[in-house]
């Protein structure tokens, strides 16, 4: 089998063969739930929708399928990977949300199809390659996230936590589109790779100057980059926590392609050929993520609320994620994605497990966990292996991806070794924050082990709740020991990235 | 002929003018006729650079901006009502369950 049964079904749209899908999907979620009135209907559409939708992507990933559609979408090794990400995090998402007790009754159809769109926005976006296709991915993502956000309707904190993800998604919007209007300005147009060619044969003007700092903040705010990340522990707290898991680990990436896509290609066309204001660049993304990953993780320190605990965890993350866009080489890139990959692994496992006993009627205090290794030994144990590899420690997924990611930052060939970057310090800084986020989920950990609970009463999780929490447990052990399954496929895609 | 410098502060100090209500105006309802403000600076940019270039991509992105503004404020207008109904204010200062 091989992509040839995408083509020959979709002809000149295959490219887009993963979204179409989906977005069909999409537009039938609330005629299922209205026709069936049935929970279960319309979560078997949905995940056999995206199921599909990841088996086409595979083939033509393995097959290394390339093509595009009217030069506005690409499907490259690149987007092939990105969209395998947010097809594993739509799919883990729209399995827990059925038998979870925070996702909406009424309007089950609609939470769906919100859940659908998004993610078929945040597939536009890894397979654009013009301005107005990023800008609309980004904007679908959003304007669905705000919705499903909102959708936990009775709860207070639902409501606030939506008021301030919608006018902090806004004034995101509003900047970065005030950015792409003054690249257009400067170049003369919107597609990614003519922008390129564009900027390499002019010198930077003050101009491209508003449009970088105004993109920086725009995305900044997606990505929840300190300064721009006072939103994120809000609302992923205050989100039903399926919503927070879909948005720490699939929305926040949207944000990275998006960064990935423009400033990369632009600014690997313009060093080679210009005096650009690159280095000057790569500066202010190497302090934000030093900024980032040490704010987000001594804040979370003194957090008690484990939701909040990992809000300012994801935000450490993206801090570590964001060292890629200061060493911008190629490995930096592949490993940056392999990171995203075992991300959603970890933090999503890890929301999945405070879901799942949400649930049952366990509070989001880490005092509600105590004895928790009693009452539910298996999720306990998922827990702490999430945790474990959200921290860094061997053999699992967190501590493979992080090895990559940090080595890229020493040597321009990362673990291959070659010559030293001037990035040491950054290195340096992440593994001292490593160092840190360890202190706080240990924390958890000891919560669930150590501490006696009140009752030791077995507890019964959910079983798609566990079925999801099983994927993740074999991920993260998995990508820890044999990281080629994914790594091969990001490198490809960093090569196709930085070869346009 | 007005030079385009003309065109662009004019897109600046509107824009400046929507991100300083952002920052200062404590009525959600105001922060997002704000934000508008700014979209459609971004907007007099984009036309201005299109009109100068005479390059027509700069007006299907106009038609986009404004389509997805409006999808936002429908979306942003529910769920502000929705906290009006939960809360009886719109003031962003009611806002602070949530802290740290």
């Amino acid at each position: 089998m091989d992509s040839s049964i995408v083509t020959s079904l979709y002809g000149e749209f295959a490219p887009l063969a993963p979204m179409i899908i989906l977005m069909i999907a999409a537009l039938l979620m609330p005629a299922v739930y209205y026709a069936t009135k049935l929970r279960d209907a319309v979560t078997l559409v949905a995940v056999a929708a995206i199921a599909l939708s990841m088996f086409f992507n595979i083939l033509m990933m393995i097959d290394g399928y390339q093509g595009d559609y009217v030069g506005v979408f690409v499907y490259d090794a690149f987007a092939g990977v990105m969209i395998l990400l947010f097809q594993i995090v739509a799919l883990l998402t729209a399995m827990v949300s059925l038998s979870s007790s925070e996702t909406t009754r009424a309007h089950y159809g609609a939470f769906n199809s919100l859940l659908l769109a998004a993610t078929v926005g945040m597939m536009f976006v890894a397979t654009a390659n013009d301005l107005i296709t990023i800008f609309l991915g980004v904007e679908l993502v959003s304007i669905s996230s705000y919705a499903l956000v909102a959708m936990k309707r009775k709860d207070p904190r639902a409501a606030e936590a939506a008021v301030k993800y919608v006018i902090i998604g806004g004034l995101s919007t509003a900047l970065t589109v005030y950015g792409l209007s003054m690249l257009y300005g400067v170049t003369g147009t919107t597609n990614i790779p003519e922008i390129a060619a564009a900027l390499s044969t002019q010198d930077f003007s003050w101009a491209f100057g508003i449009a970088l700092i105004t993109m920086i903040a725009g995305y900044g705010f997606k990505i929840a980059a300190v300064p721009f990340h006072m939103w994120a522990p809000d609302v992923y707290e205050g989100a039903a926590t399926p919503v927070s898991m879909f948005l720490g680990t699939g929305s926040k990436k949207v944000g990275f392609v998006a960064l990935f896509k423009i400033f990369i290609v632009i600014f690997v066309a313009a060093s080679t050929t210009a005096a650009f204001a690159t280095e000057e660049v790569q500066y202010i993304f190497a302090i934000i993520a030093a900024i980032t990953m040490t704010l987000g993780n001594v804040v979370a320190i003194s957090q008690n609320n484990i939701k909040r605990m990992l809000a300012y965890s994801s935000i450490a993350q993206a801090g570590y994620i964001l060292i890629v866009m200061a060493v911008m080489s190629e490995y930096a890139l592949a490993s940056g994605m392999f990171h995203m990959f075992t991300h959603v692994f970890m933090k999503g496992g890890a929301f999945l497990v405070v879901g799942a006993l949400i649930s049952v009627g366990i509070g989001e205090k880490i005092s509600d966990y105590r004895g928790l290794a009693k009452r539910a030994p298996f999720i306990a144990f998922a827990m702490l292996l999430f945790l474990f590899a959200l921290a860094g420690i061997p053999p699992l997924a967190g501590f493979t991806s992080k090895l990559f990611l940090f080595s890229s930052a020493i040597y321009d060939g990362g673990l291959g070794g070659g010559v030293m970057t001037q990035w040491i310090w950054l290195a340096f800084i992440a593994v001292l924050n490593s160092a840190i986020s360890l202190f706080y989920y240990t924390r958890v950990v000891k919560a669930m082990l150590i501490e006696k609970g009140e009752t030791t009463e077995r507890i019964k999780v959910p079983k798609t709740f566990t079925a999801a929490i099983s994927i993740c447990v074999v991920f993260v052990i998995l990508l820890g020991i044999y990281p080629q399954l994914i790594m091969d496929f990001c490198a490809d895609a960093a090569s196709a990235l930085f070869g346009i | 002929m007005i030079p385009i410098e003309v065109y662009l502060v004019f897109a600046a100090v509107l824009f400046a003018i929507g991100a300083y209500g952002v920052m200062v105006k404590s009525n959600t309802i105001v922060v997002l006729m704000c934000i508008e403000l700014m979209l459609n600076a971004a907007n007099i940019n984009f036309i201005v650079f299109s009109a100068f270039t005479t390059d027509v991509l700069g007006q299907v992105f106009v038609i986009m901006t404004i389509s997805v503004a409006a999808a936002e404020v429908a979306v942003g207008i529910a769920i502000l009502l929705n906290a009006y109904k939960l809360k009886n204010t719109t003031e962003a200062d009611s806002l602070t369950s949530m802290r740290w």
